[in-house]
């Protein structure tokens, strides 16, 4: 998204992280983003990253939970319009699509992903 | 009073301890179940394992019937995303979370918790009047 010319900031609790993004490239030296330590559930730490003023979120930890609430405290606190949170367990997705929370399943996704190959390609 | 606690740890046991003792019918969830075991041995038959965030774990603990549900594990987001099951899915009446993060008191309220406490809030009253220089 940097690339494509949106402004990021990313946050990461740890702040080890950043440096091995780009040690295996993921994140190159061209990248002009911020990067914010902290955990991203707490307000304070979203309002440092520039909450207030962004127009999307999205909630991407390995921790299902932490997604959920990071997302709603987006949506729900700093009214953030665009919001999309990453949620690998599909019971847990459903029930908060059905909140009205973006939801993206990995699981599901790629279920069907899989089978639509299986299915397709011989 | 049926109560669903969730998180076996420090807080989560002597609150459970606590209302056993005062007749209350208690279900303790913990999702360690070598924690679980120990749990046992200390407040019987009352101990669940299981993740109290599943909401087909949560259906097989009676959450129906539940008059309240507590959620005291030591992350907030655990909490609250236990809590949120229990109203949206079972409609219990009653849901008090324990927050770590000051902060989160107001945000829980907004997110559709009844009640939030923060034991750092709790603390830092203690302090009042506040301290002046």
């Amino acid at each position: 998204m940097d690339k494509a010319g949106h402004e990021v900031v990313i946050i990461d609790r740890d702040p080890n992280q950043f440096s091995r993004a780009a040690s295996r490239g993921v994140l190159t030296n061209d990248f002009r983003g911020n990067q914010v330590v902290g955990n991203g559930t707490d307000a304070d730490v979203l309002r440092r990253a520039g909450i207030e003023d962004a127009d999307g979120f999205v909630a991407v930890t390995e921790g299902d939970n932490r997604n959920i609430m990071a997302s709603q405290v987006a949506k729900h606190i700093f009214k953030v319009p665009r919001v999309v949170a990453r949620i690998y367990d599909p019971e847990r997705a459903e029930a908060y699509e059905k909140l009205g929370l973006h939801t993206i399943c990995p699981t599901i996704d790629g279920a069907k992903a899989i089978e639509k190959t299986l299915l397709e390609k011989k | 009073m049926y109560v669903i606690v969730v998180g076996g740890g420090t807080v989560g046991y002597y609150m459970s301890r606590d209302l056993l003792e005062r007749g209350h019918e208690v279900t303790l969830i913990e999702r360690d179940s070598r924690r679980a075991d120990w749990l046992e041995t200390q407040l019987g038959s009352i101990v669940m394992r299981g993740d109290g965030c599943e909401v087909k774990f949560l259906s097989q603990t009676g959450i129906e019937r539940a008059d309240a549900i507590v959620a005291v594990t030591a992350d907030d987001e655990d909490n609250l995303i236990a809590l949120q099951m229990a109203k949206r899915h079972f409609n219990v009446k009653k849901t008090i979370a324990r927050v770590n993060n000051p902060s989160n008191v107001e945000i829980f309220k907004t997110l559709g918790v009844d009640e939030a406490v923060s034991a750092t809030e709790v603390l830092l009253g203690a302090l009042e009047p506040p301290i002046t220089t």
